[in-house]
């Protein structure tokens, strides 16, 4: 339903119906692909029958990434006329809405920076992927901390093609990725990190940001987007 | 005959292409991966411009760019050169 969620608000916010959004949410074991990607060749699935993984599909181009409750999502969905929208152009997009993160983190005591194409690393390790997209009259970002997250699963459940790695120089996902708490040293909570975030858009943009929940169109919305798409495994698993 | 290729372009991104080949003409092609292209659905529209398209640098080169021409379409982390180069280094599995 998480994805189906992912969906609506930018649609609603695209058609007038809902407010520029920022949304926090949490997915538990669970695979995320991007929309071009493969299940067959992204995905171990033996490694997810073992660990209880689940396998969705976000409408978003990108890389595959692992969602646990060690892991805190966000999506960010403004009107294409909005003021924080940089352009038309994806880069952009990801450069200018990853700076609340990027401020967030360093506020938590991170040297956490934007490295494009849609990345934030931290002393050159990836600790956040961004995603996202220019449709429905709404510029649509939306990223995953890794904040406490078990990298070992996510390295059993991922098939990272070689190329991949043998450009980054290193021999696992485990070495080129890192977690909050790991670069804290100490614990930390995704609530902790989620406020963070929330004082980082707030200083770096000069918005408010106000609490809220779904409402009910959107949730309509997401509804009918799970039945429709996000609970099928044609949408899910293939191509 | 199947030909596949894990390419990675100079954006970042990987490029997988799974197609069949018959007598130097694509018959049918999946090009999968992490890149993004702006908007999504028009990744299906390039795969069909592609079927019977010649196995050829020049012809290839002049589909791809005719397909970012007409759709308009927005590729990050990938470009029209590196589709091309993706399908051309696609192997016999």
């Amino acid at each position: 339903m998480n994805m189906a969620v992912e969906e609506a608000i930018p649609r609603a916010v695209g058609e007038g119906k809902s407010p520029s959004t920022i949304r926090f949410w949490h997915n538990s074991n669970t695979i995320v692909l991007g929309c071009f990607q493969s299940a067959k060749l992204e995905v171990n699935m033996d490694a997810c029958k073992e660990t209880g993984t689940e396998i969705v599909r976000r409408f978003t181009g990108g890389g595959a990434v692992y969602h646990d409750s060690g892991n805190l999502n966000y999506g960010i969905s403004l009107r294409k006329d909005h003021p924080l929208v940089p352009g038309q152009n994806l880069q952009s997009v990801f450069e200018k809405l990853s700076e609340g993160s990027v401020q967030g983190l360093r506020k938590l005591g991170v040297k956490a920076e934007f490295q494009p194409v849609n990345d934030i690393q931290i002393d050159g390790k990836k600790v956040s992927g961004a995603a996202g997209s220019i449709r429905w009259n709404t510029v649509f970002h939306h990223g995953c901390i890794l904040v406490n997250s078990d990298l070992s699963i996510l390295e059993k459940v991922l098939n990272v093609p070689k190329a991949k790695l043998e450009d980054r120089h290193v021999a696992s996902v485990q070495k080129r990725v890192t977690t909050v708490r790991d670069e804290l040293g100490r614990d930390v909570s995704t609530r902790e990190v989620r406020d963070a975030i929330v004082d980082g858009i707030q200083s770096c943009y000069g918005v408010g940001v106000e609490s809220g929940v779904l409402t009910k169109e959107e949730l309509g919305l997401a509804e009918e987007l799970y039945q429709t798409k996000y609970s099928r495994l044609e949408w899910n698993l293939e191509p | 005959m199947e030909r596949w290729a894990d390419y990675k372009a100079l954006g970042g991104k990987l490029v997988r292409v799974r197609l069949r080949e018959e007598q130097g003409q694509i018959r049918s092609i999946r090009i999968t991966g992490d890149f993004f292209l702006v908007p999504e659905e028009s990744l299906g529209k390039l795969e069909k411009m592609l079927e019977d398209a010649p196995l050829r640098e020049g012809e290839l080169r002049l589909l791809v760019n005719r397909f970012f021409r007409g759709t308009g379409a927005q590729g990050l982390g990938v470009s029209s050169d590196d589709f091309v180069k993706a399908i051309l280094s696609a192997k016999e599995v």
